[in-house]
Order: structure tokens, then C-alpha cells, then sequence
């Protein structure tokens, strides 16, 4: 006897198994990407803060050129922007864009000051602890050491050439401009060589620091706006 | 505020009133009317739904100046999606925005007030509006003015007749002029800059295009 399928319900049949596929394709990527990503242990853990915060005493100054990726999910291609970034330890700092236009932002004890095309102005922010918080935040990025867990809730992975680190803001207020801060540090020399800051979880800055110096002679006059 | 300069704002108040309404608005003075040569009018600036459009944005309000970075996407038909960030990065506003919806996906605590988003929703349709009816049509040496409707609004479109593109738009009422839009393009394409100027609210806002891939 021959089983007859009507049209209808080979049409199902085929969409299931369709929809069966998808969801095996589904069920296996998570696995190959946690594969490539994976947990630090305790005794990991401990042996990355330390060589992280052995290299961050020693950094006097330090200077690097970054470039920036926007990343907004209804764009097509990320938003690019590229310049230079200067700290003088402790909490000196100088954020330069150089392209695609010229802006610069200094945080120097209590201001932050800000030169856009030429145009200069100056704010106060003494008083303010975000900013204090996110001058702080900025530094510890790029230093890497911002370990700080009554700020943060932190987690460590691994892959083959980095460790990453996420932080998540304790901080009610934090948490309204930043969801997670991502670092993604050089397993050789333990420095920081990405920042990726998730604004929820489509929209993101993604900033790759190259051309690192460390501890060269840095001008003070060029925190002067 | 002492008395003396209340009692002289309203008098002057009142001057201006009168005055505006003795002279009728003529946005476009020495031009004369002609016979319509067309009834519709396509915008191309922000026009593509495969262009992200950037720009830097600077902004004077009242005095202070703000700056950042102004994006717009054509994500369907009749809908542009709209963010402005600080240079940094950070989201300061995410809107959604057709001829007739509008739509807050995101904004921060401290822009978030009525007033200031209703005068951003009306200069963003502005902005975008991608076609016009034209009413009435008036023409000198150098350009073409459009006059469309917009309920108790008209805009006047001041299109360059030696490379038929939009330069202005001016968006009055019947008695003032309230904001001027000012483009320029180099290729018809998109906008190099704009500017956007109000003149009933100390407000203006410059846009200059970005181009977001280095190399």
C-alpha cells in the first residue's frame, strides 16, 4: 500500500526539517565560538591582575595611535575616526581625533577641556563624580588597570592570542551611558590592545590601539588647550 | 526682572506685532510669478536607503555651543532613523522619523525635554522631507522658488537654475519667517553642508559631511 502525502503536508515537512536545520546551525555556533573563547581560573585570574598591574606602576607615560569604530546596527558600514592619545600618569589625558575632523579633549584636574576645529571652551567638572568616573574609567582602559570590583562586575576569557576582560558597571549612573566595557589585552606584554565599549547589545565604539610608547618624554604644554 | 524692562518688552513686543503685520511677509521679493513648469519637487540629500549619511554636527543654542555627530539612515519608504553622538561615541539621541510618526528609541536624561524635542522633530522633517507638491512657482535671473503648503506652513524652495539644485528652504509662517535651511552640494547627491537656522528661537545648527572611511 502506498502512503499518499498530500502537497500541503510535504510542503510542512520540508519547512520542519528547514526549520530543524536552522536551529541545529543555531545549537552548534555558540558552541564554536565559546570554543574559541574560554573561562580564566581562579589561579589564571590572579596571575593576569598581577603581571597587569606589574606593567600599569611601571607606565609613566604613554602615547598610541587608536582608531575608532562606531558600530550602529542599522548602518552599513562602521563609522571610522583615527587620532592619537596621550596619558601622563596619574590622571592626565589627552584624546585627539585627527580624522575624519580635528577635535581634541583634555582631562587636566577637575576640567575637561575641549578643542573643536580651533574652536576652544572649557568645562568644569570638579564636582562632577561621572566625569570623575569616566576620566578614571578612560585611564584604567587604556593603563588596563581598572580592576576594580566594588565598581565593576568583572570577567575574564581567554583565546589563543589575547585575554579579555568585561566590566559591567555597579553604578546606576555609569550604567546609563555604558552597558560593558570589553578590554582586550596582548597575552605577551599584558597592555591593552583593544577597547570596546557596548552602549546595548547592537550598538557599540570599538577602539584598537596601535604604535604603543611607553615611558617616553611627553610636553606637559600639549595638555594646555 | 525689574518693571521698567518688562513694561518694555511688551511694549516693543507689541511693536514687532504691528508692525509685521502691516508689512506682509515677502519671501520672495524680486522674483516674479510664473506658470508652474512642474507640481512635484524630490529632494535627493538624504534620499538613498543605501548611504549612511554622516555629519559633524555644531550647535548654537542661546549662546552655548554643543557639537557631535549627526547620522540619518532611510530605513524604509517613510522612515529615517535618526542619531546624534558625542565625538566619543555615546548615544545621545535615537529617533525614528516619517512625514506623520515619530518615534524615541533612545535619549539621554539630560536632553530629554519637550520643547527641545519637538524643535529637533520639526527641523529633522525639515531635513528630510524627501518630496514637495509645489502650489506656485516664481523665477529670476538666477533661481526658482517652489511654494508648497504645509497646513498653516509654507516652504519656499530656492532651487539654483544653472545646476538645478536645491540651495534653500525657507519655512514661514503666513506673517514670519521661522527657519532657513541652507545647503550646499557639490554633486546634487548628498549635502557637503547645511545649515540650519531659526529665527523665532536663538538656535542654529551646522552640519558638515563626514567621510567615515579612512584609508
Amino acid at each position: 500500500m502506498r502512503i499518499h502525502i498530500p502537497i500541503k503536508n510535504k510542503y510542512y515537512l520540508r519547512m520542519k526539517i528547514k526549520v530543524y536545520f536552522v536551529l541545529l546551525v543555531l545549537c552548534i555556533c555558540p558552541v564554536v565560538s565559546f570554543a574559541q573563547e574560554q573561562k580564566l581560573s581562579e589561579n589564571e585570574i590572579a596571575i593576569f591582575k598581577h603581571a597587569v598591574k606589574e606593567v600599569s606602576k611601571k607606565i609613566k607615560t604613554l602615547s598610541t595611535d587608536f582608531v575608532q569604530y562606531k558600530h550602529l546596527d542599522f548602518l552599513s558600514k562602521d563609522i571610522e575616526s583615527s587620532g592619537k592619545m596621550v596619558f601622563v600618569a596619574p590622571s592626565l589625558l589627552q584624546w585627539q581625533y585627527k580624522k575624519p575632523y580635528n577635535y581634541s579633549i583634555i582631562f587636566k584636574s577637575g576640567k575637561i577641556l575641549i578643542n573643536d576645529e580651533g574652536k576652544k571652551s572649557a568645562v568644569d567638572v570638579g564636582n562632577s563624580k561621572i566625569f570623575g568616573k569616566i576620566n578614571k574609567l578612560i585611564a584604567g582602559s587604556v593603563s588596563g588597570d581598572m580592576f576594580d570590583d566594588k565598581e565593576f562586575a568583572i570577567s575574564y576569557y581567554k583565546n589563543k592570542t589575547n585575554t579579555i576582560t568585561r566590566f559591567i558597571p555597579k553604578d546606576a549612573n555609569l550604567k546609563k551611558y555604558i552597558k560593558q566595557i570589553e578590554l582586550t589585552f596582548d597575552k605577551d606584554d599584558a597592555t591593552v590592545i583593544q577597547v570596546k565599549l557596548l552602549e546595548s547589545s547592537e550598538d557599540f565604539t570599538r577602539i584598537v590601539l596601535k604604535n604603543k610608547v611607553l615611558n617616553a618624554k611627553i610636553d606637559n604644554s600639549i595638555f594646555n588647550n | 526682572m525689574q518693571k521698567s524692562t518688562i513694561l518694555y518688552s511688551i511694549i516693543s513686543g507689541f511693536l514687532v506685532l504691528i508692525v509685521s503685520s502691516c508689512s506682509s511677509l515677502n519671501v520672495v521679493k524680486g522674483y516674479n510669478p510664473v506658470a508652474l513648469e512642474t507640481t512635484a519637487f524630490e529632494v535627493p540629500y538624504f534620499s538613498s536607503p543605501e548611504t549612511d549619511y554622516v555629519y559633524k554636527a555644531n550647535i548654537t543654542v542661546y549662546g552655548n555651543e554643543l557639537s557631535g555627530i549627526f547620522i540619518a539612515k532611510k530605513i524604509n519608504k517613510t522612515t529615517h532613523r535618526v542619531v546624534f553622538t558625542t565625538e566619543f561615541g555615546n548615544k545621545l539621541l535615537d529617533f525614528e522619523i516619517s512625514e506623520t510618526d515619530f518615534k524615541i528609541n533612545s535619549i539621554v536624561e539630560e536632553l530629554d525635554r519637550k520643547i527641545l524635542i519637538n524643535t529637533l522633530k520639526t527641523d529633522f522633517r525639515l531635513l528630510l522631507k524627501n518630496s514637495y507638491v509645489i502650489k506656485q512657482q516664481y523665477d529670476n535671473q538666477e533661481s526658482r522658488v517652489y511654494l508648497t503648503e504645509d497646513g498653516k506652513i509654507n516652504n519656499y524652495l530656492f532651487i539654483s537654475k544653472a545646476e538645478n539644485k536645491l540651495d534653500k528652504i525657507v519655512n514661514a509662517s503666513k506673517r514670519k519667517e521661522r527657519i532657513n535651511l541652507f545647503f550646499t552640494s557639490e554633486n546634487n547627491i548628498f549635502a557637503t553642508k547645511i545649515v540650519i537656522q531659526h529665527y523665532n528661537i536663538k538656535l542654529r545648527i551646522e552640519l558638515n559631511y563626514l567621510q567615515t572611511q579612512l584609508n
